[in-house]
């Protein structure tokens, strides 16, 4: 039995509708989100006082920071994707119903667009607060769309990973470790690059490349860890 | 075999989990418009023995084959193409009753519609949350869901119960259509049961 291309998108606009649906009416992720995402600024904007940094320090600087606010926001809420539907027991039925791939594909959409959203709320936020200055702006836009797909499609996987595990915790950190350090090392980079005006050389590829590798083991990988 | 009809098959099935051997070696049939009553204590296998039928679990060793008009299914197939009752499936809470057959309507490509004129017989509101729902009304939201996109082998694990007696009867004339209809099934339950049409028996309590 084989679904064809419109069935498959069909299905994972079906599970897209169905995660913001959800989403809206417990907010889960969001409340957690924008917990985390104002806490973090406001601890690195009190941290770095009314005067900020100097350019220099700012360009190494600030680019780190920025990622790890966005990284701690997006770890808060997204492992829940798969974790929640073994929870709450809607897995079996899900697994019944839908093709892994749409599944994946569905729920990487979801995380997108919380990422999108967060990113668009917090980066303005923080280079006001922070006063950091971008000479490239184009290039910040192209490391946060890459940099955002990148942590919703590295943190989907780890989350379908360990949805089955009893230390669901613990294992979201070990395996988010090596799958989403290579990641931010990348994003640093090509924003530090943004902030000088210099060009990014390989980071920017790479960074392509590293969300094509793991958009594509996702996509092979789910359907093993996702049905016995 | 195009022409062969739908029917299930599965010979000496075995599955462990660790060290515990749950099913050693069951063996079984059904045959279109036939049924298969598996009777047991509990943990006998009844439930896996459903698992692993509809690809939900994977056997440790023996062979399921089950055969519709186009061929015969894998597991993955099999697991979009069987209707499932079991007292562990559970839908979305935030969601109300028919939004959540409407959305997993979309995800098996199929109208609504048979799972909707399943919950007005069965008596179950469709706008009730999915959080709110008794144990009783949940049971009758998994058989509409099972329904839903009218398979042709349905596994029921306990099948009827938290019913009241309207629950039970409606049921029971749901899955006296199925078979009616040439459809399979095959129903796990503690103790036996009684149907009005005959229905092969396979205990795993010895």
């Amino acid at each position: 039995m084989r679904r064809n291309t419109s069935t498959w998108g069909a299905e994972v606009a079906a599970v897209f509708a169905k995660e913001w649906r959800c989403e809206f009416r417990t907010r889960y992720s969001l409340n957690t989100l924008a917990l985390f995402a104002c806490t973090t600024l406001v601890v690195v904007s009190f941290s770095l006082g009314p005067l900020g940094v100097s350019r220099s320090q700012g360009t190494a600087l600030l680019p780190v920071l920025l990622w790890i606010i966005l990284l701690f926001s997006v770890a808060a809420g997204l492992p829940r994707a798969f974790v929640q539907e073994e929870e709450t027991h809607t897995a079996t039925a899900l697994r019944l119903a839908a093709t892994p791939s749409a599944l994946f594909c569905g729920k990487l959409l979801y995380g997108l667009t919380l990422v999108f959203a967060l990113e668009a709320l917090v980066t303005p936020v923080y280079v006001a607060m922070t006063s950091f200055n971008v000479e490239s702006p184009g290039l910040l836009i192209a490391v946060l769309a890459a940099g955002g797909y990148g942590l919703a499609v590295g943190s989907t996987l780890v989350a379908a990973i360990i949805a089955q595990a009893r230390s669901k915790g613990t294992l979201f950190s070990v395996l988010a470790f090596p799958v989403l350090l290579p990641l931010l090392v990348l994003t640093v980079e090509v924003t530090r690059c943004a902030a000088s005006g210099s060009a990014p050389d390989v980071a920017l590829p790479q960074l392509l490349l590293y969300d094509a590798v793991v958009t594509v083991a996702g996509l092979m990988l789910f359907p093993v860890v996702w049905n016995p | 075999m195009p022409g062969v009809p739908t029917h299930l098959r599965f010979e000496n099935l075995c599955r462990r989990f660790g060290r515990l051997s749950v099913l050693k070696g069951v063996s079984g049939a059904v045959a279109p418009g036939g049924m298969l009553l598996v009777t047991g204590p509990n943990g006998s296998g009844k439930s896996t023995l459903l698992r692993c039928l509809s690809g939900l679990l994977a056997a440790d060793s023996g062979t399921i084959e089950y055969r519709e008009e186009e061929g015969q299914l894998d597991a993955s197939e099999r697991r979009l193409r069987v209707g499932v009752v079991a007292p562990d499936l559970a839908f979305y809470a935030e969601l109300t009753v028919a939004e959540n057959l409407e959305f997993f309507s979309r995800l098996r490509r199929v109208s609504p519609a048979r799972g909707f004129a399943v919950l007005e017989r069965l008596g179950l509101p469709a706008d009730r949350l999915g959080g709110t729902l008794s144990s009783g009304m949940r049971q009758r939201l998994r058989w509409a869901w099972a329904l839903l996109h009218s398979p042709r082998l349905l596994l029921l694990d306990e099948p009827f119960q938290n019913f009241d007696a309207a629950g039970e009867r409606t049921a029971r004339e749901l899955l006296a259509e199925h078979l009616a209809a040439g459809g399979l099934a095959v129903v796990a339950n503690p103790s036996s049961l009684d149907f009005d049409h005959a229905a092969e028996h396979l205990d795993l309590g010895g």
